[in-house]
């Protein structure tokens, strides 16, 4: 699974970039957290494919769907933050 | 002189720290990438050593042009000798994220043998939060001295203007490891300082997720921007209004006071006509201008911008735009200027370009005064809720919106027409905290943007009233405006104005105001005051209901100016920005070109409908 398959209040570990996403990018995305072994939580998740919020440490970002669907997540968990809607 | 250098992450606070050292005033922001030139002052406690804030960097190696051009600067500053010391600043609330850059400047500062500083700015945050961190194990596991501050309360500041001048200890290099990749050591380094040093628990960021579970709930986030918005614009009115009221009445009292100890003739009339009638009709409305500038600001300094772009990413992409792009057509709500340079922001080349087509169309403060002529001149000032609503605020966010939507639907056209630079960058953006706006700052801003506008653009009102009056007044004397130079020279124009119901006189204003939108205002006034004589100082407004301008036309002004590019400051930023007069000539004409035709269409629709 993806990042942006990661429901609101679960977090996962990031595995790997999907191959098509250049390298100053995966660069950069590791550089903000983004990098394989990170767990990230996604903290928010609007309806209608709005960009999603994902807390990496204490910094939160946020990512659409162009960018969420090229990194690579292990096994969701449930998470304390962000449950409610 | 000796230098200090200020860098650090994007939205770590530098910008406010530079103004506070320095006194000076940069725009700041609580939005990542605000600051995108080098800005250069001298210390306020110790003038012979300047600080020069460098753009937020995520990283010392770059993904984009705008982020080499800061890095490159960022080491060219590193070989000059007059660079005395290095000011690496940090968001404790942030710890990590800093310290993965603060890292690389460690090892950059041990290379090029210059002396460093980290600033671990914002800790008025965690003592607002009953959080500490260990500042001293964290100075003796980097290193390098670590300075408490805040830029914001001024705490620890003394202590770093002291050390900027006396520190000369040179940092050893950190880490091996300069670039922070996959499985950097310098990532796991800053995770585990941050681990053991920074502030314990989740306090603040479980406090800036409920607040965004709220501004950007599918619903409630959609509902709460609009209200946001729609309040914007209608501040624009009812706070600046008994300001405005105010500017007006000591106008009119300055000029009962001042005419009747003139001369009659000449200087009596260039008196009353240009200067009280051109130019006090512009300087009315600068408290609108400062108002606006206030209420944009409040909204950047709150944190709430980087969730207005969330929100604005999904119906932006349908443009051909990204949610990055809503901060520059913000900016551009105050002036395009801004806006441009905001626009660097905008990391993908192509959304970039498309993002300067919608710029010019935003409704910017300069068209401010002409839109609230006209619709004080056509609308009736009814007020409900207390002034919460009223005709004249719907029709000036009426026609912010349709500036609005004119911009997105040329992007909209343009990308789908257009393949221009069509490798593009996801969209990944930073959540600041939510902060309290800073007032100091903020007012200081809004006093220096008013001031700006009054000095820039008063001047070039000032001359063009002069030149229209002494066209518009000789060789008769102000007997006949329509017998003067500038009457019999109107009347060749005026079949160009013709289709959408304007007089020469309009027809004037508007020709001048390519030079900057505002010189309408002036111009109309100076012409209204020539031709109304002396008898009488009334507003402009009035001056144009009683001149019996057809509604259609008062629509099709708005319209016209809404569209037109008539800005030579924005045309030459856009080509500074650009590097050539392409895209400036390109949008120039084409926007006049639709102005006109925009303006005509409105004329005969609503002059057919008002019958």
């Amino acid at each position: 699974m993806t990042l942006w398959d990661l429901k609101q209040g679960t977090s996962a570990t990031v595995q790997s970039f999907v191959s098509s996403l250049e390298s100053s990018y995966r660069t950069r995305l590791s550089e903000l957290g983004f990098h394989p072994g990170e767990s990230i939580s996604c903290v928010l998740s609007p309806s209608l494919g709005a960009p999603k919020l994902y807390r990496v440490n204490n910094s939160v970002y946020s990512l659409d769907d162009s960018v969420a669907s090229l990194i690579e997540v292990g096994t969701q968990v449930s998470t304390q933050v962000g449950t409610g809607k | 002189m000796s230098k200090t250098i200020l860098i650090g992450s994007p939205n770590s606070g530098k910008s406010l720290l530079f103004n506070r050292l320095t006194g000076l005033n940069q725009k700041v922001a609580n939005f990542p990438g605000i600051t995108v030139n080098i800005n250069a002052g001298k210390s306020l406690a110790h003038p012979s050593n300047e600080f020069l804030d460098f753009p937020g960097a995520y990283s010392l190696q770059t993904i984009s042009g705008e982020e080499k051009v800061a890095v490159d600067a960022f080491y060219t500053a590193l070989n000059d000798p007059e660079t005395s010391t290095v000011v690496c600043v940090v968001d404790v609330t942030r710890l990590e994220k800093g310290l993965i850059f603060a890292l690389q400047v460690i090892n950059a500062c041990a290379e090029h043998k210059k002396p460093l500083i980290i600033a671990a700015n914002m800790v008025d945050v965690l003592e607002q939060h009953s959080m500490n961190m260990d500042i001293v194990k964290l100075e003796k596991a980097l290193g390098v001295p670590v300075i408490a501050v805040s830029a914001k309360s001024g705490s620890g500041l003394e202590q770093l203007q002291d050390r900027a001048i006396n520190h000369q200890q040179l940092p050893s290099a950190y880490s091996s490891d300069i670039i922070a990749s996959d499985e950097s050591l310098i990532h796991r380094q800053a995770q585990q300082l941050a681990t053991d040093f920074g502030p314990k628990g989740d306090l603040l960021i479980n406090a800036q997720t409920k607040l965004d579970e709220f501004f950007l709930h599918s619903w409630f986030g959609g509902l709460s921007f609009l209200v946001i918005m729609y309040l914007l614009f209608q501040s624009i009115f009812t706070w600046a209004a008994p300001v405005m009221d105010g500017v007006e009445g000591t106008l009119q009292l300055m000029a009962e006071f001042i005419l009747p100890l003139l001369p009659a003739g000449v200087v009596s009339d260039f008196t009353a006509d240009a200067l009280f009638g051109g130019i006090g009709a512009f300087l009315v409305f600068v408290p609108q201008i400062f108002v606006l500038t206030l209420v944009v600001g409040m909204l950047e300094d709150s944190g709430y911008l980087a969730r207005a772009a969330v929100i604005c990413h999904k119906p932006l992409r349908l443009f051909g735009l990204t949610g990055k792009s809503f901060i520059p057509m913000l900016s551009s709500v105050a002036c395009a200027i801004p806006g441009i340079y905001a626009a660097r922001t905008v990391d993908s080349p192509r959304k970039r370009w498309l993002t300067y087509l919608a710029i010019p169309l935003m409704p910017c403060s300069a068209r401010l005064p002409v839109y609230s002529l006209l619709i004080a001149a056509f609308i009736p000032a009814t007020n409900m809720f207390g002034g919460l609503i009223g005709w004249q605020g719907l029709a000036m966010f009426g026609i912010y919106v349709f500036g609005i939507v004119c911009g997105l639907l040329v992007t909209a056209l343009v990308s789908k027409t257009n393949k221009h630079m069509q490798s593009d960058l996801p969209f990944v953006l930073e959540m600041p905290p939510y902060r309290l706006p800073s007032w100091r700052p903020l007012l200081r801003n809004a006093w220096s943007r008013s001031k700006h506008f009054v000095t820039k653009a008063g001047k070039v009102i000032f001359l063009v009233t002069v030149v229209i009056w002494l066209l518009g007044y000789f060789p008769n004397q102000g007997a006949d405006l329509g017998a003067s130079w500038l009457g019999v020279m109107g009347q060749w124009i005026e079949p160009a104005f013709a289709p959408f119901g304007l007089d020469w006189k309009y027809g004037v204003a508007i020709l001048t105001s390519f030079l900057a939108r505002e010189v309408f205002v002036g111009t109309l006034g100076t012409l209204f005051g020539i031709e109304g004589g002396e008898e009488n100082i009334i507003s402009l407004a009035e001056h144009i209901q009683n001149s019996g301008l057809p509604v259609g036309a008062g629509f099709a002004l708005l319209v016209f100016f809404s569209i037109a590019l008539q800005c030579v400051s924005t045309l030459a930023v856009l080509r500074k920005e650009t590097g050539s007069w392409r895209l400036p000539t390109q949008l120039f004409v084409s926007y006049s070109i639709l102005a006109y035709a925009a303006a005509w269409l409105t004329f005969v629709i609503v002059q057919a409908v008002a019958g």
